[in-house]
């Protein structure tokens, strides 16, 4: 396990002010919260800061941290020293009970301890169980014609001592023909057990589409670039182009300029109405690699009084 | 977990079957009905009907009110700045898609 500097993530000094600290953090989470920020690692890096605040906001927890930090750089191997927090006294609010776990190793070695305690207190009723929350990755080809999927869940669950432990469970799933991005897939009584007669919650997928490396998905609509010759685009062409719907002749009518959108009605996502399909016309050129294609080119030149930069002037 | 025969289990898509009462709604998101109320009235959800007891979530309720939820708790925003907040996701989105379709870049 990794010693973490709690200071080094948010960016501050050992002896930064509570208000430095929670200045620090709140521009931290602005910046990595993984519903805003397309950063990379954003996700990793906000759990990583929020750990760190968790840490640092509670003078009791900062106070606890220094007394063990002073004798660890960060990344060095970690062990907690027995005994590390006799003497502080924690009140009420544990540290680690907040958001239902999710912290580092090292988080857990120090406060994750008493951070349970608070979850196990059930009271003795009867209601509904949580609904729960997933995401799913698919194909953009289960959408447009349905799909059967094994989907693996990661559930956190508590343990018979109380501790936050994480189960796996495979759950075969009937994804519905014309399902769109962002739309929830609902499981009626996958979620979370019930309490007492209360019947189980309900488990919502949300659907999202795997990155394909060559059709986009926004809504219903569907993208995708179409290269094509200079020749095809100045003479216009007919040619065979993959769909995800199969494969389709397409048109391409004569003057196509770079960037032409060509639309396939109806050959988006399935549905009522369905989605179309956009080809963007991209203009390919060929290498002049040869002394054959260099004097194709060289004719070119001759034939055309083209300044491709006559905008530019004047 | 053991079946012999694999059996699939059928979902309904909440977008287009399910329309949620306030109810649902928050039990599915896990938070107060306060909560959504103020949504209502800072505009972050639109649902069909009058009063509270008529209002039915569809379309993007669901995952705007979670991504609302997320927002609130984890950079404290409160109802008129998470609603901001989901505009300018909104026109961010809009702006990503317009690039991605015009090709290549």
């Amino acid at each position: 396990m990794e010693f973490k500097d709690y200071y080094g993530i948010l960016g501050v000094e050992r002896s930064a002010t509570e208000d430095e600290i929670k200045r620090a953090y709140k521009k931290l989470a602005r910046k990595f919260h993984p519903d805003v920020s397309k950063e990379a690692n954003a996700e990793a890096r906000f759990k990583e800061v929020g750990e760190a605040y968790k840490v640092l906001k509670n003078p009791e927890t900062r106070a606890a941290y220094d007394r063990v930090g002073r004798q660890w750089k960060p990344g060095q191997d970690f062990q907690p020293p027995p005994d590390w927090d006799a003497g502080f006294e924690f009140s009420g609010g544990d540290p680690g009970s907040a958001n239902g776990g999710n912290f580092s190793d090292f988080f857990e070695s120090l406060f994750g301890g008493r951070a349970s305690h608070a979850q196990t207190h059930r009271h003795a009723m009867h209601a509904q169980g949580q609904d729960h929350h997933a995401k799913v990755l698919i194909d953009l080809q289960d959408a447009y014609r349905g799909a059967q999927r094994s989907i693996s869940l990661q559930m956190p669950m508590l343990d018979a001592e109380g501790r936050l432990t994480t189960r796996e469970r495979t759950l075969n799933v009937s994804i519905p023909q014309g399902v769109r991005e962002g739309q929830h897939l609902r499981l009626a009584g996958q979620g979370g057990p019930g309490l007492g007669q209360g019947p189980a919650g309900d488990l919502y997928l949300e659907i999202a589409f795997r990155p394909h490396p060559h059709f986009r998905a926004d809504g219903r609509d569907v993208y995708f670039d179409l290269p094509i010759s200079p020749w095809e685009a100045a003479l216009g062409a007919t040619v065979a182009a993959p769909t995800p719907a199969g494969p389709v002749q397409l048109s391409i009518p004569s003057g196509s300029a770079m960037g032409r959108k060509l639309r396939l009605k109806g050959k988006g996502i399935p549905g009522d109405p369905p989605g179309d399909l956009y080809a963007v016309l991209i203009i390919a050129l060929p290498p002049a690699n040869s002394e054959a294609t260099k004097d194709a080119y060289r004719a070119m030149q001759m034939a055309f009084n083209f300044n491709p930069r006559a905008d530019l002037e004047g | 977990m053991h079946e012999p025969t694999m059996t699939y289990l059928q979902g309904q898509v909440v977008e287009e079957d399910i329309p949620l009462t306030l109810a649902e709604l928050c039990h599915t998101c896990g938070i107060a009905v306060e909560h959504v109320t103020t949504w209502v009235v800072e505009g972050v959800l639109e649902p069909i009907g009058q009063t509270p007891q008529e209002w039915q979530f569809g379309g993007a309720s669901l995952r705007r009110a979670r991504l609302a939820l997320r927002l609130s708790q984890d950079l404290e925003i409160n109802a008129a700045g998470v609603a901001l907040a989901l505009d300018l996701l909104d026109e961010i989105d809009e702006l990503r898609a317009r690039l991605a379709h015009s090709g290549r870049g």
